[in-house]
């Protein structure tokens, strides 16, 4: 059996087409970047080799600390909202709707195949002032609150962004979430009931834990994602107001091809790349795990 | 800058109708190996995708006074939208693969980069081989010359004033004399205010146009020069005097003279706020003529128009002669590929860029006018005059900063209008970016 | 009248217990609908009318299809649709070969170090897209590839690898062993087995795999910014960015005419393939 398994052969047909493309495309360039993390300037001005002021900089640097604060609440904040509220939408479909929520499982979904420029779009009408009042102003006026200028204050752009975000991928993540909680056996939850239990205590109980595995996996998925947000930030607030609302990704990308500094660039680009090894290596631990278990 | 409305057609895809197939393999085996360009085969343009006027004059100079140009070296105008355009130019650059001309980049800096590593052609000392010394203007040199540290190493292929721009029936319903001082300035937005108008229409979402006014009362207290010592390392934007015109701009916006909400208007709101009458004043450069011109959106009439230039700050050491000015985004040549067919497209360039452009795309450029355009606007007329006549002119806030300074400065305006930064603090930080 | 009332009774529990469920749907349709409706309507507005009137408003004249009109002649869609779709299918396709195959031999072949490779493509999965842009333009540049599409080709197989591999790792994680055990059994070719087993028992895995690279690629800005050198081999996400001039001016009607025909192609394939992806996502999915 482990003659025709092993076939190192079959292997290399298998795998080679596709590690050779992402070796090619993928790893050595990442490498090549790495490299430039000890130059300074950019492919105009041609590289003068640095040492290590790029780090030096990089820790001394107040925009990076702002980015990467920025970054990680971005990443938490949502990483909670949309697993939190996909897995509220996955339980109404479970327990709620059951065989009727595909309906509702299709118009939750489709905001995430809408492209990042048009919903911003979107949401820059919805949430403006000038010259004319958007929906959600119009709908404070109606309640007796005054209209927000909500790209105004690093705080209310969050908050848009995030309201984005979530209404882009809550969908998702209930799909994703529900495709685990569909496969608890019934009996269970029948055991359960019969032993009194209901409502909150039986999610708590019953439900949570046994729909931890995907849960785990949908929040380290939602991090890796977050983490490297940039078109919605860009398309959205541009990192503004000032740079409260950008990303390490985003100051990353202005480094590099806007001001010119290659080689701080690709620091910056170390900086986030450690950031998500970290939670790779995370994720195939706890994934790992999970198949010795099973 | 008419924007896609008179936009021509574009650049017709050679491989349209093709199957996959085909496309790749022709698309494989065609555009490549230019890594060491010396004779290019083709004029090749590299533009911004959001500006036509050029790219449209040039099309027009190849079927018309170049077409013998076209003939040996025929034009190919590829595009690059402008988010995107320096790192294209640095990526094509890295390479050696610049392309014969191509628009030089959204900041100063990106030129004298390229200057810098020897990849651009003196344009001054090729314009004397050819007898064209005097195909720039002279206020079009000064700003070049200003703009780049002495050196013409670009094509001002436009050619901008900026000031302030007013409604004239509003002023006069109102009582208010034209401003020549800040002082009157600040009354005149006072009284506009307290009759219910908005007194300044900003675009405060690309910052820029309130980061000019900061630019321009520096010009007026402190001089021409105001901006080249910060450079030069003799004064510093946290020094009391730089942060005074920040905290003069910062005053207009805590008094609410741009409206509400400056931060959330973006460029055509601004631009319609004034030609609707809602707004009294505009600052803005010439380039919003062809806005004016238009009567679709200028709902005011171009002849209610005025135009000044920015006051004078009492006891300041700048006049309201020195008008502000810019090149827009001027062309540059690439040293490597610069020959005698390039030349010889230089030659006629220089000739007739400036006639067919004023005259067809009604934009004003930096090159003399060889054969007089019958018909300007009124308004574009009084420009022209208004440019003819100035012999002294400053730059903008950010004209000398690097990239990254002038990022900041732009990006952190409209929190100094809105009072979520102190002056103190965005001067602060633009000086960061530039030390 | 006790039997009426007991008859009734279940009746109205269970009309009441619906009505919470009316009430989400109509919320989530007014969520996720009106947005659509609002675009649709925002593409037959005149440029006046976005900045006078009130973002609620509808359009004032229900005919006015210029915007689509100015959308497809000077915006150039039928162009940067055609590039998109070039771009995209066999990006696509070459994701799924390779990723499926990777798959498999990761997941369903034994033999050493494929720990340490499957951690090598999960790292790619976290890799910021933006790290690799310079080198690759100069690989591309020197294997005179720009010019074409096949920097966008090659850029998007790759980049969507690293996910498919994974998943696909994981629904063959999910197919339980002995399944593949017994064909060895039975003296079948490994490639067979990889065609005739192991591929059709993940295909509704593929229709959501494919999916889901679909959209991340087709809504690409990053790399089709960078790549596409001419303007002739742009995308159409790219492309939306035509109608916003040089300082800044937006014409709103054409981006939004622009952004309705791009949304009402997705939507379509998304409706048509809807089913498949949904029993996809249900099948296994990322399971830990």
């Amino acid at each position: 059996m482990n003659r025709v398994l092993g076939d190192p052969r079959a292997i290399l047909v298998l795998l080679g087409p596709a590690l050779l493309v992402y070796t090619l495309v993928m790893l050595v360039p990442i490498f090549w970047s790495l490299g430039y993390t000890v130059f300074e300037g950019n492919p105009i001005t041609g590289f003068e080799f640095v040492g290590l002021d790029n780090f030096v900089a990089l820790a001394n640097d107040p925009k990076i600390a702002d980015a990467l604060v920025f970054t990680l609440k971005y990443a938490v904040v949502l990483t909670i909202a949309q697993v939190g509220f996909g897995y509220l939408l996955a339980l109404i479909y479970v327990f709620w709707l059951r065989k009727a929520s595909s309906l509702v499982r299709t118009l939750a979904f489709f905001p995430v195949v809408l492209p990042t420029v048009a919903v911003a779009l979107l949401f820059q009408e919805l949430f403006k002032i000038a010259p004319v009042n958007g929906l959600v102003n119009d709908l404070l006026n109606l309640a007796g609150i005054p209209s927000v200028d909500w790209f105004a204050s690093p705080d209310t752009a969050f908050l848009v962004l995030i309201l984005m975000d979530l209404w882009r991928s809550m969908g998702f993540y209930a799909v994703l979430l529900y495709a685990g909680l569909v496969d608890i056996p019934d009996d269970l939850f029948e055991s359960a009931r019969l032993d009194g239990a209901s409502g909150w205590r039986l999610v708590r109980h019953i439900v949570i834990p046994l729909s931890l595995p995907v849960l785990l996996s949908s929040i380290i998925f939602s991090v890796n994602g977050t983490l490297k947000v940039f078109d919605s930030v860009l398309a959205l607030t541009g990192g503004g107001p000032g740079n409260t609302t950008t990303p390490l990704t985003l100051y990353m990308y202005q480094t590099s091809f806007t001001y010119g500094e290659y080689g701080y660039g690709s620091s910056i680009a170390l900086l986030l790349t450690i950031i998500c090894l970290l939670v790779t290596i995370f994720i195939f631990r706890s994934s790992r795990r999970d198949l010795t278990k099973g | 800058m008419t924007t896609a409305r008179t936009r021509a057609r574009r650049f017709v895809p050679l491989i349209a109708g093709l199957g996959a197939t085909a496309l790749l393999l022709s698309a494989c085996s065609g555009d490549s190996g230019g890594g060491d360009a010396t004779a290019p085969t083709d004029f090749t343009y590299l533009s911004f995708a959001e500006n036509t006027s050029i790219q449209d004059t040039l099309t027009s100079l190849s079927t018309g006074s170049c077409s013998a140009e076209e003939e040996a070296l025929p034009l190919d105008i590829t595009t690059q939208p402008q988010a995107s355009y320096d790192q294209q130019l640095q990526l094509l650059a890295g390479q050696d693969a610049l392309p014969v001309l191509f628009a030089s980049g959204n900041s100063p800096q990106v030129a004298k980069d390229l200057n810098d590593g020897g990849k651009l052609v003196d344009v001054e000392a090729a314009l004397e081989e050819l007898g064209q010394t005097d195909a720039i203007i002279p206020a079009a040199r000064s700003t070049v010359e200003a703009l780049y540290g002495g050196d013409v190493f670009v094509l001002p292929t436009e050619f901008n004033v900026e000031g302030i721009w007013y409604n004239k029936a509003l002023f006069a319903e109102n009582g208010i004399e034209e401003p020549t001082t800040w002082d009157e300035l600040t009354a005149a937005a006072a009284t506009l205010s307290a009759a219910g108008v908005t007194p300044f229409s900003a675009d405060g979402q690309d910052g820029w146009p309130l980061t000019r006014l900061v630019g321009n009362y520096l010009f007026r207290t402190i001089g021409p020069d105001a901006l080249q010592k910060v450079i030069d390392g003799d004064a510093s934007l946290t020094d009391p005097e730089y942060v005074e015109a920040a905290a003069a701009v910062a005053e207009l916006g805590e008094a609410g003279y741009f409206g509400p909400s400056v931060g959330s208007i973006d460029y055509m709101t601004a631009v319609n706020q004034f030609l609707t009458g809602e707004a009294g004043m505009f600052y803005m450069g010439s380039w919003i003529l062809a806005n004016f011109n238009d009567p679709e959106q200028n709902k005011i009439g171009a002849e209610n128009i005025g135009f000044m230039p920015f006051p004078e700050v009492e006891g300041g050491e700048g006049s309201r002669d020195q008008l502000a000015a810019n090149v827009g985004v001027p062309l540059a040549l690439s040293e490597a590929s610069y020959g005698e067919d390039v030349s010889a497209w230089l030659d006629c360039f220089a000739e007739n860029f400036g006639s067919t452009s004023l005259g067809e795309q009604g934009v004003i450029t930096g090159f003399a006018v060889n054969e007089p355009v019958e018909d300007l606007p009124p308004l574009t007329q009084a420009v022209q005059e208004r440019i003819d006549q100035t012999t002294q002119s400053v730059l903008w806030f950010e004209a000398l900063f690097n990239a990254k300074a002038a990022a900041t400065s732009q990006t952190n305006a409209s929190q100094l209008v809105t009072g979520a930064i102190s002056p103190e603090e965005f001067m602060e930080m633009v000086q960061a970016d530039l030390n | 009248m006790t039997a009426t009332f007991t008859d009734r009774s279940p009746r109205l529990i269970r009309f009441a217990r619906r009505v919470p469920v009316w009430i989400i749907i109509g919320l989530l349709l007014v969520v996720v609908v009106y947005p659509l409706f609002w675009l649709l309507t925002g593409s037959l507005k005149t440029q006046e009318e976005f900045l006078n009137n009130p973002t609620w408003a509808l359009p004032e004249d229900w005919t006015n299809f210029s915007n689509y009109v100015e959308a497809w002649t000077t915006g150039n869609l039928d162009v940067y649709i055609r590039n998109s779709i070039l771009a995209v299918v066999p990006a696509l396709f070459f994701t799924i070969v390779f990723g499926v195959a990777a798959g498999f031999a990761l997941e369903v072949m034994v033999w050493k170090g494929r720990g340490p490779v499957l951690l090598a493509f999960l790292a790619g999965i976290m890799i910021p897209g933006q790290m690799i842009l310079l080198p690759l333009f100069t690989i591309y540049f020197r294997a005179g590839l720009t010019g074409s599409l096949w920097p966008l080709i090659i850029t998007y197989t790759a980049i969507g690898l690293p996910l498919t591999v994974f998943m696909m790792a994981t629904y063959f994680r999910s197919v339980p062993r002995e399944v593949f055990e017994a064909a060895t059994l039975d003296g079948a070719n490994i490639f067979r087995m990889f065609w005739t087993i192991g591929f059709p028992l993940v295909r509704n895995a593929i229709f959501t795999v494919a999916l889901v690279q679909f959209f991340f690629i087709w809504n690409d800005l990053l790399i089709a910014l960078t790549f596409t050198t001419r303007d002739d081999l742009r995308t159409i996400q790219v492309g939306l960015l035509n109608f916003t001039g040089q300082f800044g001016q937006v014409q709103y009607g054409p981006t939004f005419a622009a952004i309705a025909v791009n949304v009402i192609g997705t939507l379509a394939i998304y409706l048509f393939l809807n089913q498949r992806v949904m029993k996809g996502l249900t099948a296994g999915s990322v399971k830990g």
